[in-house]
């Protein structure tokens, strides 16, 4: 199954990440998840999983903002001791460079699940399908 | 194909041959100024001792200064009822700086940019419109009276409005334009708002560019947008204007008309005569100018005089796109650095854009560069390790350019000032500057 989120460009000064924020606000666009990853030169990439991913990419960057609609591996997170490891395990063996990883919570409030950020998302879901993992879609993620 | 066939082609020893004969004759003429009759007794200057035009290294420089302290009429050497008329410079702080021309001077200047044009590929069939300020800016009536010398329609367009500049184009079927390099980007944006591709729906073919200086790179650029080839245009105020050197259809450096000028290019800070091929600052020197000669003059513009013959075949040298400003130069950890030189490199990643700030930091381990570029939409793809690896490679090759290496700092779109006009490129916030 194919998700994406939103990745935007952004410097790490103060007040950058709130104009983000407002623009999706205005849009009504719903933030599922969020993680900022910042490199040492001053700048980021803020990851976004939101309800409308086309809708946000498209007003964010009509704003200015470099944004971009990124594939992503969603799957369901296990209560089983050491199966995050496993996977991540699983991955990193086929050679896959996992850029970022988060988790959270599906709007049901019950289903946690993990957001994998890796550039060969094709192998990635064979990958787990063969183990035996679920991967999730679209549908599955925004609109629970 | 030449606009003055004998002279375009004067053989090298000849062209010195009438060069020296040219620089006796203005020095004779000049001696009548106030100014250079007083710096001609202090240095010496004796015109019937020079036999080859090297020894024009013996004549002492000719600054803006001299022609601010000498304002209105120390250069002049005819009466002031001689001349017909006069070009100056806005000047916002002190005095400007004024040309006088005679009939002869205009009319030389005319001749100067009609072989220009004529060179550039530009003949009495084209419409040639000027989008540039009239008045006492040197580029309205120098391309005026030039291009109507070389026969073509001219139209007078002046600077700005860019729709009606549009409808003119149409109206008259332009095939050629001299406009400066930043305000053609503006006015293909204005081609885009009315749903206009200039390729499609005009007849546009030439472009002469100049008095700004920019990049091979930005020159290509205007190339594409607009369907044309643009031909890099050389001059300023105290050489005339427009005409002192233009490019040939090969596109490769400018021919400088040795007939009317000699050039020299020296180390703007030994003052030294440099060697053809390095880079320094241009000295010129006029040939045929009788209302005010100017000797030597230190024109603060960078560039270098290409080896080799032109494969048009015209003999005169020609120098390469001016490269910046000799009052530009950044002196950073002891190398001279201009920041043409990384605007150069930055226009090989579309990835950043052509917008730059240098800004110049004390660090507790020396004097940092850091080079801000923006991000630009269009290449973002969320990719961290691409964004890294960009900054490396830009890091590289501005190093490879400088033998500096800076600190490149990726930025938002729209976060720095605009590159049209005079932008801000550098901003030096050392706390102990060195000395220049
Ligand atoms: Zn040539």
């Amino acid at each position: 199954m194919i998700a994406h989120q939103v990745s935007v460009f952004l410097e790490n000064k103060p007040g950058r990440l709130e104009k983000i924020t407002a623009v999706l606000k205005h849009q009504q666009i719903n933030i599922r998840a969020m993680t900022l990853s910042t490199s040492t030169a001053g700048w980021g990439i803020l990851n976004l999983l939101v309800d409308r991913p086309e809708a946000a990419q498209r007003v964010l960057s009509e704003k200015g903002h470099p944004a971009a609609l990124r594939e992503i591996v969603v799957v369901r997170m296990s209560d089983a001791p050491g199966a995050l490891h496993d996977m991540l395990l699983l991955l990193a063996k086929a050679g896959l460079n996992i850029q970022n990883a988060y988790g959270t919570v599906l709007g049901d409030r019950r289903t946690a699940i993990l957001v994998i950020d890796v550039e060969d998302t094709d192998s990635a879901r064979q990958l787990l399908s063969e183990a035996g993992i679920e991967t999730l879609g679209a549908e599955q993620i925004y609109y629970v | 194909m030449y606009w003055e066939a004998e002279i375009e082609q004067l053989p090298v020893g000849k062209l010195d041959k009438l060069q020296l004969d040219r620089l006796r004759q203005t020095l004779g003429r000049a001696v009548r100024s106030p100014f250079y009759r007083r710096q001609f007794a202090a240095a010496g200057v004796v015109a019937e001792r020079l036999t080859h035009i090297e020894q024009i290294r013996s004549l002492p420089f000719t600054t803006k200064e001299d022609l601010r302290n000498h304002f209105p009429y120390g250069f002049l050497t005819v009466p002031k009822d001689g001349p017909v008329r006069l070009h100056c410079s806005s000047g916002t702080t002190g005095n400007p700086t004024v040309v006088f021309h005679d009939r002869h001077d205009l009319d030389s200047w005319a001749n100067l940019v009609a072989r220009s044009l004529f060179c550039a590929g530009i003949r009495p069939t084209d419409v040639f419109q000027n989008i540039c300020g009239y008045g006492l800016f040197t580029g309205g009536l120098g391309f005026q009276y030039g291009a109507e010398r070389l026969g073509a329609l001219v139209i007078p367009a002046a600077a700005g409005n860019s729709r009606r500049q549009i409808k003119l184009m149409q109206d008259f079927g332009t095939t050629a334009v001299h406009a400066i390099p930043s305000y053609l980007f503006r006015l293909h944006g204005a081609f885009v708002e009315l749903g206009l591709d200039p390729r499609r729906d005009t007849l546009l073919r030439h472009f002469v560019i100049g008095a700004e200086p920019h990049t091979e790179g930005q020159r290509r650029r205007i190339e594409e947008l607009f369907g044309v080839r643009a031909f890099n245009s050389y001059g300023l105020s105290e050489m005339n204007g427009p005409g002192v050197a233009f490019e040939c259809i090969e596109q490769r450096g400018l021919h400088i008309w040795e007939d009317c000028f000699v050039a020299e290019v020296i180390d703007p800070v030994t003052l030294d005569p440099l060697p053809e091929g390095e880079v320094g600052e241009l000295v010129l020197t006029t040939l045929d100018r009788r209302a005010m000669p100017l000797l030597r003059y230190r024109t603060r513009d960078l560039t270098r005089i290409l080896p080799g013959p032109c494969a048009c075949g015209r003999s005169h040298r020609r120098i390469d796109r001016i490269s910046g400003r000799s009052d530009d130069m950044l002196i950073l950890k002891g190398c001279n650095i201009f920041p043409l030189q990384i605007e150069k490199v930055l226009m090989r990643f579309p990835e950043v854009g052509s917008n730059y700030l240098i800004v110049l930091q004390t660090r507790k381990d020396g004097d940092q560069m850091e080079i801000r570029v923006e991000v630009q939409k269009e290449w973002f793809t969320g990719n961290m390790e691409e964004l890294e690896v960009l900054s490396r490679r830009i890091g590289h090759e501005v190093r490879d350019e400088i033998l500096i290496t800076p600190v490149i700092r990726l930025v938002e779109p729209g976060s720095l000032p605009q590159s049209e006009g005079k932008a801000v490129r550098v901003q030096d916030l050392r706390t102990f500057q060195e000395d220049l």
